[in-house]
């Protein structure tokens, strides 16, 4: 293992501010504390690696946090890229890591994978659990702005900022080199973070994403609920209104979509607005419609190595 | 050998006694080397007497090394003076056991006539003698009658018998009686022509006419495209004054031992040898010699069969092909007529174009096309030889090869009559001129439907590379197919073909990868300018890319049952330019 998980670091940090004067300061060192101290859940050997799920505190959710990481054979001896991998509406951190069978690929790629989970858990809000497309399993990788959501409902900031920071203090992970994707809003998550941090991905895919969740049922209830009633907060987190304004390096975006997708007929995915903005902004896009497939993690299963091995490129690279 | 005097130089073999100073040493006067060396004071005079000693020895030990040579030369010429007399002795023993042998024969010719004529006569005089017998009995016998008669006591019977015995006896008197001889008793003796024996005995002080020289057959590397060395050798112990070659070519259509028919040449020379020239390249010439002396002309010799040297072959630039690994030389063989084999010559060149590394040789290749081995990334240039049993030809003008990238010509003749291909061969145009019938020439081998056209075989295993390019507005299928892919059919369209197609559509630019009418339903957002196709024959993947992108684009998983031929065709007026020769960028790499 290359770092062992946080104690001992943390209390390292606390003995230097110890000398310094002031409660606050002493505050402060709980918190990096907190953030440090990772609980290691389970562990499974897999392909030759480790598959673990990890627990902590999350500062942006606050509340405790699960998230999976698979340790290739690579990470006993050298530094590995992260593969960011984001859930969809009603996960959690175990359906990717029981399903989608990719840790083969990790393996043969020399690549740390991380699935963290789709929301933030227990929180005791109300209404959390009362619709599995809104709430609890729902968390829309955004920051919530509106009551009673936006204490606790931060996945962006958590995906895009708590997470790498936490894994690359812990694991063997190259800061430098990291890509994400995701399923269905797991795919709206990746591509919203993608295109608002241009070059901090080297690359991005998605499975079945929502594409244009300000068109869609399922992404006008989740906005207008996390965000509010104004529309033009809304297009911060749209892949195809950030798509039509991006400006960054040269992306690659591989996405696959199930033909026989319910939720693509019932037009919650709307793929063709996507695309259709990419085309005009020059992105390059690669989007394939598998036909025969649903939207279950068996459609994910089917095309994850050809994923694996897209991300590969661009980490090994 | 009479003719062989060594002129020897007499004056070189001057010697001294060993004691005596070296020649030319005039300081030193007659006191001798020792005494010099004795009475030396200082140590140069010493060491000039030192160098003076060693000049003097090694020309003692020349001289010593010609004398050997001139007694080497004596006892030469001393054997074959040896030699030449016995084989005299034996040439006149010969000679006059052949004219003994004539003598006896006509010896035994002629007694055997006087035999035959002598029991010819005897036999004639018996035939006489017993004529004479008979006629002697009769007479006897006549005479005894006549007797009896005369004695018989009985008149009557007298009377009876007297008168016709006296008639009978009449009559035989009046015979006459031939007593000559019906043969001479003289034999005659004619003379024998005996002139033949005295030209044999004549010509036996004379030197006789050579016997057939020996020509030898055609030594390896002898022969060059317009000449032949010839040799032959003198049988035995010939005097010969000068040799007559002739030769002729060997034509397919004439007999071969028509000595009348075309042209024979001549040549006269007095060496053993001789180099015929202005001769057609990889042709055969029969070539027989001739002696002669002041006696005669042999008969000639047997007659051989030489053979010039090829013409250099041409290698067809547009026919080769090359990739990381090997290449695929085609030429042409440069001579009308089989040659046995061809010798391909391969030397590796480094970057600034001159030659590094031996050279290496592929032999006995019986076509006109070679696939090497070779190695990545590497400059080579190649020629080739045409070989036949007089040998190898002059080197064909070179063909520079590399190793980086896959590089394919376009068969043309798999074009479509509308498919125009530029003068370079990498660049085609579909003309929206329209063509009239007569133009539009199909056969077997081109495209009928489809405007499309094949590129070389690729014929080696592993991966390959190539680059197109196209604009927005052309609608092209790109890809790659089996030879045998119908003619009559659109690329992609069958299972032999695997290709990436561009439509135009009034709202949008579509892409499919085509396979046995087969796409799957792929969007890009970018239309590709410059594809990559990468074709893995080991994976049985064929890939296509966005170069400028560096993105992947789809990968058909196949599994080749033969080598394939790169394939392009236009869909609608338009063009698209080949690029190969390309390294395969790192991304299209497994």
């Amino acid at each position: 293992m290359w770092y062992k998980p946080g104690l001992r670091k943390g209390a390292c940090l606390l003995v230097c501010i110890w000398s310094e004067r002031g409660i606050e300061r002493q505050m402060h060192c709980s918190a990096v504390l907190s953030k440090m101290a990772l609980t290691q859940v389970s562990s499974n050997k897999c392909a030759g690696g480790y598959q673990k799920v990890y627990e902590h505190e999350s500062v942006e959710l606050q509340c405790k946090m699960k998230f999976a990481v698979y340790l290739p054979p690579k990470a006993e001896t050298d530094k590995c890229p992260v593969f960011y991998w984001l859930s969809g509406l009603t996960c959690t951190e175990q359906n990717f890591i029981t399903k989608a069978g990719a840790q083969q690929a990790a393996a043969d790629n020399g690549i740390i994978i991380v699935a963290p989970d789709t929301s933030p858990r227990g929180c005791g809000i109300e209404g959390e659990d009362e619709s599995w497309d809104f709430g609890t399993g729902a968390g829309f990788y955004v920051d919530a702005t509106e009551e009673p959501w936006k204490n606790n409902y931060r996945m962006y900031s958590y995906v895009t900022e708590e997470l790498p920071k936490l894994i690359n203090s812990n694991f063997a992970a190259d800061p430098d080199r990291m890509s994400i994707s995701g399923h269905s809003m797991g795919g709206h998550g990746a591509l919203v973070c993608t295109l608002r941090n241009p070059g901090r991905y080297k690359t991005v895919s998605a499975f079945a994403p929502i594409c244009n969740p300000i068109g869609c049922p399922w992404g006008q209830k989740a906005f207008a609920g996390y965000l509010g009633a104004d529309k033009s907060t809304w297009e911060a987190y749209d892949a195809t209104v950030l798509a039509a304004s991006y400006d960054g390096p040269k992306l690659d975006i591989l996405i696959d979509q199930g033909g026989d997708d319910q939720f693509l007929s019932s037009s919650q995915l709307l793929p063709d607005h996507l695309i259709a903005a990419c085309s005009a902004k020059k992105i390059p896009v690669v989007f394939r419609r598998q036909p025969g497939y649903d939207h279950s993690y068996f459609f994910i299963y089917s095309f994850m190595s050809d994923h694996i091995k897209h991300h590969a490129k661009y980490l090994n690279a | 050998m009479w003719s062989y005097v060594g002129h020897i130089e007499w004056t070189s073999y001057r010697f001294r006694p060993a004691g005596s100073p070296p020649l030319g040493m005039d300081p030193l006067g007659s006191r001798g080397v020792l005494g010099v060396i004795e009475e030396c004071f200082s140590a140069e005079e010493q060491e000039e007497a030192d160098e003076g000693i060693t000049v003097t020895r090694n020309q003692l030990q020349e001289k010593v090394v010609e004398m050997e040579n001139f007694a080497g030369h004596l006892e030469e010429i001393f054997l074959t003076v040896e030699e030449n007399f016995g084989r005299q002795e034996q040439h006149l023993e010969q000679h006059y056991n052949e004219v003994l042998q004539t003598l006896s024969q006509r010896y035994d010719q002629r007694a055997a006539r006087l035999d035959l004529d002598k029991k010819s006569r005897l036999e004639v005089l018996y035939g006489q003698l017993l004529g004479c017998g008979r006629t002697m009995d009769s007479s006897k016998e006549l005479i005894e009658a006549a007797q009896g008669v005369y004695r018989s006591q009985d008149r009557r019977l007298f009377l009876k018998a007297v008168m016709p015995t006296i008639q009978r006896i009449e009559e035989f008197a009046k015979e006459e009686m031939d007593l000559t001889l019906s043969t001479a008793l003289e034999i005659n003796t004619t003379e024998d022509d005996l002139s033949d024996v005295k030209t044999m005995m004549d010509s036996i002080s004379v030197v006789p006419a050579p016997s057939a020289p020996v020509i030898n057959p055609q030594m390896a590397n002898s022969a060059t495209q317009t000449s032949l060395r010839v040799r032959w050798n003198l049988f035995s112990d010939d005097t010969v004054e000068f040799y007559e070659l002739f030769y002729r070519p060997v034509l397919e259509d004439l007999p071969a031992d028509n000595t009348h028919g075309t042209d024979v040449c001549k040549v006269k020379v007095k060496e053993t040898h001789c180099r015929v020239t202005d001769l057609l390249p990889n042709a055969q010439y029969e070539l027989w010699v001739m002696a002669t002396n002041t006696t005669g002309i042999s008969p000639a010799s047997e007659k051989a069969l030489y053979m010039t040297v090829p013409s250099p072959p041409a290698i067809k630039e547009r026919g080769c092909s090359s990739c990381p690994e090997a290449a695929l030389i085609r030429w042409d063989s440069g001579n009308n007529n089989p040659v046995d084999s061809y010798t391909v010559e391969i030397t590796e060149m480094d970057t600034h174009g001159a030659q590094c590394g031996a050279a290496e040789a592929i032999v006995a290749v019986p076509s006109c096309q070679c696939l090497i081995q070779l190695q990545q990334d590497r400059r080579y240039m190649v020629t080739v030889r045409a070989v036949n049993i007089g040998g190898p030809s002059e080197k064909s003008h070179p063909l520079g090869v590399s190793t980086t990238g896959t590089l394919f010509h376009l068969l043309e003749d798999t074009a479509h009559p509308c498919l125009s291909i530029s003068e370079d061969g990498f660049t085609m145009f579909y003309g929206d001129e329209e063509l009239p019938l007569s133009a539009l020439a199909f056969d077997d081998n081109n495209f009928a439907r489809c405007v499309a056209v094949l590129g070389d075989l690729l014929p080696v295993r592993g991966q390959h590379y190539w680059e197109v390019a196209v604009d927005d507005y052309t609608e092209f299928r790109v890809g790659v197919a089996y030879e045998d892919t119908n003619r009559n059919a659109y690329l992609g369209a069958t299972n032999t073909s695997w290709c990436m197609r561009h439509i135009l559509t009034p709202t949008r630019h579509k892409y499919e990868f085509l396979h046995d009418g087969w796409s799957p339903d792929l969007r890009i957002t970018v239309n590709p300018m410059r594809i990559g196709v990468a074709l893995d024959y080991d994976g049985g993947t064929l890939s296509f890319y966005n170069v400028e992108l560096e993105q992947h684009l789809y990968t058909f998983h196949c599994c080749f049952q033969s080598y394939v031929h790169p394939c392009f065709a236009l869909d609608n007026p338009g063009g698209l330019t080949v690029h190969n020769g390309v390294e395969a960028p790192g991304y299209t790499r497994n």
